[in-house]
């Protein structure tokens, strides 16, 4: 996501729905990682309220504050169905991640079908590299390399982000990619694009590469998600009670 | 500015963040900045620069001191903390105050922005460093940590050439498994309770301090096959007031 989901659009959940109904299980595991952003508690309490009452089982994982917590990151990242990654700094998260060893967990995770899922630093991060804010000023950033290519968020949003990027594909510093405003998630199965969504209407993304040293750019349009999926039951009495308990074991 | 020897204070735990009401190990490291209004900055990286924390920085050193902090996570939102040339203005410190929180994630931020490097300069300088838990942990070779899964065995700075395990006989797990490294080849090292700290001037130790009567600091090595443990003759920074019977 070039930006959006929970931490962007509290009003609107249309992308944070649309990544979960990726997910095959009928209530699948989405696990949040806000490490980019040092975990902030903000973050992590808007990540519940949006899927506490939706038809998954909701969960984060703080690089920072589970003091005390056993199990093995290996097994925590494995059993997810969703893998969202919230953003902030990407050098931070990149760096955070490798010194615990998540970047091969993610990557275990996505070659065995885990959705994995972000915006921002957490969307750029699975590309071949992007364009971070992460010391101030925009410069251009190596990600994970899953998906091929480059990414650069927030394309509307953030106005000196774009011309940073552009000029980092055309002089081949990055390999051409996309810039996605906000509100615009794309979807790659494997290593393949295909195709893009958006939660707002007018928000795009672009398709950038170099040709000898000229940029050449092609608007992508994306599918606009509106209304909710039809014929989802809604969650039952005894669901809400069971939401109801898991919210209680987490706040206590 | 006179040549100020390397010094680190590394608390087992303590400090405005774990003591709330009990200033002595903070006084005790502001007193060795040697300036009557020293330059503190607060590193609170292993928390995630979380919010509440600097809060409380603040709040604890504003008002005797010229106190400022770094925050690695909000670089592109200015606000307080310190933007644009964070090596200089750490180089320019009498006490650099590193928070506690998860060591492994401070030190990959920290290598990410280049901060291990410079925090090596700032000691060579003479810049005060000090923290607890993480913040104690961060400056030797190598360290216990049981923050997240399994004890394991981290890589630090290495500016202080040992072992290192803090909330010592406050976590007696933790006691355990430290003996057990270093039974398995971690190198020799120190082990503080909260509330003591150790004081390095260069690589040795110079003494040990505490902000409570019973906290300590201990030695703990390989002794042919078994890991010893001997206390550091630890000295209270409080006034010491009579003992009340056993009941």
């Amino acid at each position: 996501m070039g930006g959006g989901g929970f931490t962007m659009e509290p009003d609107n959940p249309v992308l944070d729905d649309f990544v979960l109904g990726l997910a095959a299980a009928r209530e699948p595991r989405i696990l949040f990682l806000p490490t980019a952003s040092g975990d902030p508690a903000v973050q992590i309490a808007a990540f519940h309220d949006r899927f506490a009452d939706r038809a998954c089982v909701a969960t984060h994982l703080s690089l920072f504050r589970l003091h005390g917590m056993r199990r093995p990151l290996r097994e925590i990242v494995l059993e997810q169905d969703v893998v969202y990654i919230g953003g902030g700094s990407m050098r931070n998260l990149l760096a955070i991640w490798g010194a615990h060893g998540l970047d091969a967990l993610l990557a275990e995770a996505w070659e065995r079908g885990i959705v994995l899922a972000g915006l921002s630093a957490g969307a750029m991060c699975w590309f071949e590299g992007g364009i971070t804010r992460s010391s101030g000023p925009p410069e251009t950033i190596a990600g994970l390399g899953l998906l091929p290519g480059s990414l650069s968020v927030h394309a509307d949003g953030e106005p000196e982000r774009l011309p940073a990027y552009l000029e980092a594909v055309r002089t081949g510093a990055l390999p051409g990619g996309w810039a996605a405003d906000d509100g615009v998630g794309l979807l790659f199965e494997d290593t393949r694009y295909m195709r893009a969504v958006a939660s707002r209407p007018g928000a795009g993304a672009v398709r950038v590469d170099a040709l000898d040293g000229e940029l050449v750019r092609a608007r992508v349009e994306p599918e606009l998600l509106g209304a909710t999926p039809a014929g989802l039951p809604l969650p039952g009495g005894d669901v809400e009670e069971l939401r109801a308990l898991q919210r209680f074991r987490r706040r206590h | 500015m006179a040549q100020r020897p390397p010094q680190i204070v590394a608390f087992g735990g303590g400090g405005f963040s774990m003591e709330a009401g009990n200033p002595l190990l903070d006084d005790y490291v502001l007193g060795l900045a040697g300036a009557s209004r020293p330059k503190v900055c607060f590193l609170p990286t292993a928390s995630g620069d979380a919010d509440h924390y600097i809060v409380r920085f603040y709040r604890r050193f504003a008002a005797a001191c010229e106190a400022s902090h770094v925050s690695l996570f909000r670089r592109d939102r200015c606000g307080q903390a310190v933007e644009g040339d964070i090596a200089g203005h750490l180089l320019a410190q009498d006490l650099i105050y590193v928070g506690g929180g998860n060591v492994v994630s401070m030190l990959g931020a920290w290598r990410a922005h280049g901060l291990d490097a410079v925090l090596r300069r700032a000691w060579r300088k003479g810049v005060v460093l000090c923290g607890p838990s993480a913040g104690s942990l961060c400056w030797f070779a190598e360290s216990l940590t049981a923050f997240h899964g399994e004890p394991r065995r981290v890589r630090g700075l290495g500016l202080l050439p040992f072992s290192n395990c803090v909330h010592y006989t406050n976590e007696p797990a933790r006691r355990g498994e430290y003996h057990r490294f270093v039974g398995d080849g971690m190198r020799p090292g120190f082990a503080a309770d909260d509330g003591a700290a150790l004081h390095f001037r260069g690589e040795e130790l110079h003494r040990a301090v505490s902000s409570r009567p019973h906290a300590r600091a201990y030695r703990v090595e390989p002794v042919d096959d078994e890991v010893s443990e001997t206390p550091v003759e630890t000295e209270y920074l409080g006034q010491r007031v009579a003992e009340p019977a056993a009941a």
